[in-house]
């Protein structure tokens, strides 16, 4: 029972790192129809950004809240940036031309950014400092919970709130939410669709900063192509939530971080990621929508 | 005798000549072409043809070249003898993992070629049944015996390689010009329409699925010969990233596109060696670059062309109206 504890703490806090970053697959794919694939490399990228500011605050004095928050937001401005860059320079131009094309285009802004963090920052493992977060940790009869976990956990739940809230109740989520559903309908109503694009490009790079962060300070060890597996983990996520769907994404992030904990907790961490695909082709087989993906009838 | 066929005749007779052109170091580049322009030409007809969203094409070529290893080394094989396995064993593989998800829309099919792959990858470095040699692969594979001859020299797995091509040019054409053909290019095109002719979609795809496969999977029996050893790395997601941008790259459905793919993709990092560091950075931005001026490949396919005499009166129509 007790491992059984540990591995839901653990898992929950896995999977509230894969669904932040899931967030920002499953917006891009919602409105614009496309599998971001530098997404994952973007999430490395503001790992390796905030590292260098930590160790830049480092040198000088000890850190505390006020350094960690400008940290936080230092970080997801510049990877903001870089993908309003991303979407400007490699998807925008490509909006009319054949779906592959975007495909191949995303594919080769990913290498781009993997090997740009390869040529900055050098092929070697980076660590992060321990000491981020204070070493705090509770025990509740057997099962531990670390002081990062629990700010991981509830920095995810704000965040999440935040976005449902977001989405759901003003005015520019409103126009999301149409731009997802039909951009040329939402072009006639008058929402500025290339704006709203920048805006989803901006928030799901955010959320990722944050997720990238976080996974630097919880795993610690960075390498410039760990992108691809986050990535790839986050994008399963948003599938089995139902692609396109911000709760969808949300739930599949959490339910795949369980189902991983518990995988290697209780089988085998080899074959860790075997498990999760065979996860995603049963779950694209028997509901290719995902759990709270809408049926939708395809248009002819 | 038109500029398409001076050129395709050209390019065949240099590649002919091409082993009593050049030393050692560039015949064993030759032969890295041949043998990944034949799987590039293979996912062509899973990707560019028949449209399907595949991004698991190592797989099948991984499996040619461990099928030869492994009956070779673990079980005695002559190298010839495991050439019919090298073919038969990826055909049967991709019809069993492609059935269950062919129905599946562009992306989500993607995304589960892609699961494919790294689960392919990991049963090769977990070592599984002890056959597969772990993270290290499989070394010591033996030199091809015909009726007594050995062929170890590069000149011979050269022309070894150079044969599958040609092979696999020929069954290109003869697809072009089959009843398989013209389906798979229906369903690329549009597959509602497709269907609504009576085209059993399911069955066509997975025709393509088995056929990339096979041609694949002979490839990779060519490329354990060349290297003698066989490792988890050559056959991982980023070969198929790569085979899948080379063909888009190129262009969907176009042979000269796809050599030219070929020849940016493996030959060109080749010669630029200083550039290797840096290799995939120039790659990622060429990649993007492409797409944004030339959405549909450098040397897009003319196969499929609207015949001059329909636009003519095409033309005239529009004009009477």
């Amino acid at each position: 029972m007790d491992t059984f504890l540990q591995q839901l703490i653990n898992g929950l806090t896995i999977g509230s790192l894969y669904a932040l970053v899931a967030l920002g697959y499953t917006m891009v794919y919602g409105v614009m129809k496309l599998i971001n694939f530098a997404h994952g490399d973007l999430v490395a990228f503001s790992a390796y950004v905030g590292l260098t500011i930590f160790t830049q605050f480092y040198g000088s004095n000890a850190l505390s809240l006020v350094n960690i928050v400008i940290v936080f937001c230092l970080t997801a401005i510049v990877v903001a940036f870089v993908g309003v860059l991303l979407e400007r320079l490699a998807y925008r131009p490509l909006r009319t031309a054949p779906r592959l094309s975007a495909v191949v285009s995303a594919l080769g802004a990913s290498l781009v950014i993997q090997n740009a963090i390869m040529l900055i920052w050098g092929p070697n493992m980076e660590i992060f400092p321990a000491d981020v977060f204070p070493s705090t940790s509770w025990n509740f009869g057997g099962v531990i919970i670390s002081f990062t976990q629990v700010i991981i956990l509830a920095l995810s739940a704000v965040l999440m709130i935040g976005l449902y809230t977001f989405i759901n109740k003003t005015k520019i989520g409103t126009a999301i939410r149409a731009t997802a559903i039909d951009q040329d309908a939402a072009k006639l109503m008058g929402i500025n669709v290339n704006r709203i694009i920048v805006t989803i490009f901006v928030i799901g790079s955010m959320l990722g900063a944050i997720g990238g962060l976080f996974i630097g300070i919880y795993y610690r060890g960075l390498t410039f192509d760990m992108g691809w597996l986050y990535g790839l983990n986050a994008f399963i996520a948003a599938i089995i939530g139902g692609i396109g769907s911000i709760p969808g994404a949300m739930l599949g992030g959490l339910l795949l971080g369980l189902f991983n904990a518990m995988i290697s907790g209780y089988i085998s961490t080899e074959w860790a990621e075997t498990f999760t695909f065979i996860l995603l082709i049963v779950i694209l087989i028997l509901r290719p929508t995902g759990i709270l993906g809408e049926k939708t009838a395809e248009k002819v | 005798m038109n500029k398409t066929t001076s050129i395709a005749t050209l390019f065949i007779v240099v590649m002919a000549v091409f082993p009593f052109l050049v030393d050692s170091a560039w015949l064993s580049i030759g032969i890295t072409f041949l043998v990944f322009a034949v799987v590039a030409f293979s996912q062509d007809i899973i990707l560019g043809r028949a449209g399907i969203f595949n991004m698991g094409h190592a797989i099948f070529f991984g499996m040619g070249a461990y099928t030869t290893a492994i009956l070779n080394v673990h079980f005695g094989f002559e190298i010839i003898a495991t050439i019919p396995f090298a073919i038969i064993v990826p055909v049967i593989f991709s019809i069993l993992l492609a059935g269950p998800i062919i129905h599946l829309r562009g992306d989500y099919l993607l995304v589960a070629t892609i699961g494919f792959n790294i689960i392919f990858e990991q049963v090769l470095k977990n070592n599984v049944f002890g056959v597969t040699g772990g993270p290290n692969g499989i070394f010591g594979i033996d030199v091809v015996r015909v009726f007594g001859y050995e062929l170890w020299s590069d000149t011979a797995i050269y022309y070894m390689a150079f044969g599958l091509l040609l092979i696999t040019f020929l069954i290109i054409r003869n697809l072009d010009t089959s009843k398989y053909g013209r389906a798979l290019y229906y369903i690329n095109k549009n597959e509602i329409a497709a269907k609504s002719m009576g085209i059993n979609i399911s069955y066509y795809k997975l025709f393509a699925f088995a056929l990339g496969a096979a041609i694949a999977g002979a490839a990779g029996c060519v490329f354990a010969i060349q290297y003698s050893a066989v490792s988890p790395e050559s056959f991982n997601f980023m070969q198929s990233v790569m085979f899948f941008a080379i063909v888009l790259v190129g262009g969907s459905a176009s042979l000269p596109g796809i050599i030219i793919g070929t020849f940016v993709m493996f030959v060109l990092p080749e010669l630029f060696t200083e550039f290797k560091e840096s290799r995939y950075l120039i790659f990622g931005a060429a990649m993007v670059l492409t797409m944004i001026l030339r959405p549909n490949g450098v040397w897009p396919a003319t196969f499929g062309n609207i015949p001059t005499f329909l636009k003519k009166k095409a033309a005239k129509l529009k004009g009477s109206k």
